[in-house]
């Protein structure tokens, strides 16, 4: 019981905690240099150049199309962190693909993917907002970074280190036109369940409780209404689905299949990738929730 | 910034097929990517056997939609009989150019049987009052690029009023699902000589 | 509030015609790299098989500048017969792009075979690909790729790429000018989308149907229909269409005309 109260009033002890100057140098010294690794347009102003081509909320006419728009949400409780997230991609209104993985295993690449069976996965979760290449590359480059830390240290990283690399780089390409917003999840021995939001700006917050992307006040209204910290894992689970299922309703540029996640200390257990169409049907039909919806002429 | 086409989102498409003819539209009404609705349809009768289908601005779908229905009734008053899905279309053609220099940001598409003739008609318009007179289908609103390639794809010639209703709704659902500003559950009609059939399509509601 | 309250016989924003004076300095002219030459691709994968196909047509605004320039290329084979290869990549947007990138692929694709003395798998050259991508980042490939093979287990493997690089192993995938009246179609046709089984139920209760891996013929003839529907809604798509097919006997290549107007 104290345990449990002081887990879920602490902050975690180690979100301060970094490396000696000796290890930040080399960290440093091992981060891609900016201006080699990445081809410039030869013009003076890059940024704003790329803003022309690709941004398609400045300059609806951008040669460029990026997929966006996304519900994610994260939020620690009694059981560890559930992670769950829509899979929808669009360009425009234009949907470029209703499966997208938007929750991408941080942790060795070997162990990254998604084999079937129940089998807790050692390692963290990063969800994606935003441009789906930046978070698919910058994530993958931080498995790296944390499978090195893992060898050089021969103990996993913290998940308040690993949140930290990602938001040192995100803050080195500050105004480069990066477009981020992810959550990092992880329950380490050091830490307990931890949770962190970082993206494109630098910003980097631990919390409980994070939606991020265009649905996100939608998930907030349903998760905010129905969140305590002593929910069962049935009912967090629960709790994940239905708040995404709501944002996928209401907002237009969220949508097809709910990717599910459970992060406990043996590492992250997937449950599911479902399509929303017929979750939809049976929570109208069996349970007489949005009642706002048409089913007979 | 954003057009005041895309602003509401909808999708309506209209078939024909042998003796008959098909109309359906989405019945999403959104603010952006704020779904505020999800039951709006876009289509309006105005005689038996004569529809028309609305997509864009909605404020101008129903004040555009509300203005044939006081046009077709002075109409019938005038002239004691039902208007003709051709007659109709002259009047939208007519009555939207009207507007040319401030024109309601409607696509409007009319689908019918004429009761004279027996022949199905439709057509499409901008939205200034240029008639597109098809033969095959018309499409319309925020999905009609994707109405497109669906209907090019599954229409063939003389579908008779089951298959056509089949060809209309897999066309107009799956194009739907490929734009995140129509959906959320369809209307369709099938229109045969002395006997129209409304149905309610289940779709998604994403 | 300026120009209600009076008109600034200096303010140089209506008025003559003579040319304007220009603020002394630099001038940079806008920068724009890019054209479009249309066209668009599509691939679809099957039990043992992969297919990808494309238009020939390439387009620049309403002119057409070819009617046979290819956007599907095998990767990693002979330079003149592409034989030996094992990959196909396909790529639509800005053709000088497209083949830039080509051209990377095939020189990683050719020196992993000579550092590693193995063909490189699918998976890996997919992961190189789109790291190949994103490291034009900030000034990026105008690009949809799809890359096509077959996986480990012989079956077939598709990838979809955005500029950028973000990519994902999908069943098909179209891109391109027509890719908005081609994906829905194949949505519909190919994954059976909003198709039920008739009279597994009544109302709510009717049962979906489950799409499962298309016979090769019949993939043929879909990629025929969605090319020759596309045709005659699109004005960059036309000409001819270029069909590759990976099996585990070797890349096949069918090309079949299409409309030239």
């Amino acid at each position: 019981m104290m345990d449990q109260l002081v887990r879920q009033y602490s902050r975690s002890p180690h979100q301060n905690e970094f490396y000696s100057e000796q290890e930040q140098h080399d960290l440093t010294e091992g981060l891609p240099p900016l201006s080699l690794k990445f081809s410039l347009p030869p013009v003076a102003n890059h940024s704003a150049f790329l803003r022309a081509m690709t941004d398609d909320h400045s300059n609806p006419n951008c040669p460029i199309k990026l997929a966006h728009g996304t519900t994610t949400l994260a939020f620690r409780f009694q059981g560890g962190i559930i992670v769950c997230t829509d899979s929808r991609a669009t360009a425009g209104s234009w949907i470029a693909s209703q499966t997208v993985k938007k929750v991408i295993p941080v942790s060795r690449l070997s162990r990254g993917e998604d084999k079937p069976g129940s089998e807790p996965v050692p390692g963290l979760l990063g969800t994606m907002a935003g441009g789906a290449a930046d978070c698919q590359y910058w994530l993958r480059y931080l498995s790296q970074q944390c499978t090195l830390h893992e060898i050089r240290h021969k103990r996993r990283i913290t998940v308040a280190a690993a949140s930290k690399i990602l938001a040192n780089l995100t803050y080195a390409y500050k105004g480069y036109g990066l477009s981020m917003g992810t959550m990092l999840a992880g329950v380490t021995p050091q830490e307990g369940p931890a949770l962190y939001y970082i993206d494109s700006d630098g910003t980097r917050l631990p919390g409980n409780m994070f939606c991020v992307g265009s649905g996100q006040t939608f998930a907030y209204g349903v998760l905010d209404a129905n969140y305590r910290y002593d929910l069962t894992e049935e009912e967090a689970l629960e709790l994940g689905r239905r708040s995404i299922l709501a944002a996928m309703h209401r907002d237009a540029y969220s949508g097809g299949f709910i990717n599910l996640y459970h992060v406990k200390e043996e590492g992250w257990v997937h449950h599911g990738f479902n399509d929303m169409n017929p979750i939809f049907w049976k929570t109208k039909l069996e349970k007489g929730e949005f009642s706002n919806v048409t089913s007979e002429l | 910034m954003s057009s005041p086409f895309d602003i509401n989102g909808g999708a309506c498409v209209a078939m024909v097929g042998k003796d008959c003819v098909a109309i359906a539209c989405d019945l999403r009404l959104g603010m952006q990517a704020l779904t505020v609705s999800n039951n709006f349809p876009k289509i309006f009768n105005f005689a038996p056997g004569t529809y028309l289908g609305l997509t864009g601005l909605a404020t101008d779908v129903s004040t555009v939609s509300d203005l044939f229905r006081y046009k077709v009734n002075m109409y019938r008053l005038r002239e004691e009989r039902h208007i003709a899905p051709q007659t109709l279309a002259n009047l939208v053609s007519s009555s939207l150019y009207e507007r040319r220099f401030g024109p309601y940001f409607v696509s409007p598409v009319i689908a019918g049987i004429n009761n004279t003739t027996g022949k199905p008609f439709i057509c499409g318009f901008d939205s200034i009052g240029c008639i597109d007179f098809a033969k095959d289908f018309i499409v319309s609103g925020t999905a009609s690029d994707q109405l497109f390639g669906t209907c090019e794809g599954l229409w063939e010639p003389d579908l008779s009023p089951e298959n056509l209703f089949e060809t209309i709704s897999q066309a107009l659902l799956s194009a739907v699902d490929r734009d995140a500003l129509s959906g959320w559950g369809a209307q369709v009609y099938i229109i045969e000589k002395d006997k129209v059939t409304q149905r309610l399509l289940k779709g998604r509601q994403d | 509030m300026a120009s209600i309250i009076g008109h600034n016989p200096h303010s140089n924003s209506i008025g003559y015609s003579f040319s304007q004076p220009t603020n002394a300095g630099n001038k940079e002219h806008s920068f724009y790299p890019y054209t479009d030459n249309g066209g668009s691709v599509l691939g679809i994968t099957g039990k043992d098989f992969a297919v990808l196909a494309g238009d020939t047509r390439s387009t620049s605004g309403y002119n057409i500048n070819s009617r046979y320039v290819p956007k599907v290329f095998k990767i990693g084979g002979d330079q003149e017969t592409g034989e030996g290869a094992h990959i196909l990549l396909s790529v639509v947007g800005f053709a000088a792009d497209g083949l830039a990138l080509k051209e990377r692929l095939d020189a990683v694709v050719k020196m992993y075979k000579y550092q590693h003395g193995k063909p490189m798998s699918v998976r890996a050259c997919a992961q190189r690909l789109s790291t190949i991508l994103y490291g034009k980042r900030f000034f990026p490939y105008y690009v949809q790729a799809i890359l096509a093979g077959l996986d480990e287990e012989g079956k077939g493997a598709l990838y979809g790429y955005d500029p950028v690089g973000s990519y994902e192993r999908e069943q098909c995938r179209a891109a391109g000018a027509a890719s908005s009246l081609i994906m829905p179609f194949l949505d519909n046709q190919v994954n059976l989308k909003n198709q039920y089984i008739p009279g597994s139920g009544e109302g709510h209760a009717l049962e979906a149907k489950k799409p499962e891996p298309m016979p090769r013929d019949t993939v043929e003839q879909v990629v025929r229909d969605a090319f020759t529907s596309a045709v005659e809604r699109h004005i960059e798509v036309g000409d001819g269409l270029q069909m590759l097919i990976i099996t585990a006997d070797g890349i096949e290549e069918i090309y079949h005309p299409l409309k030239k107007d």
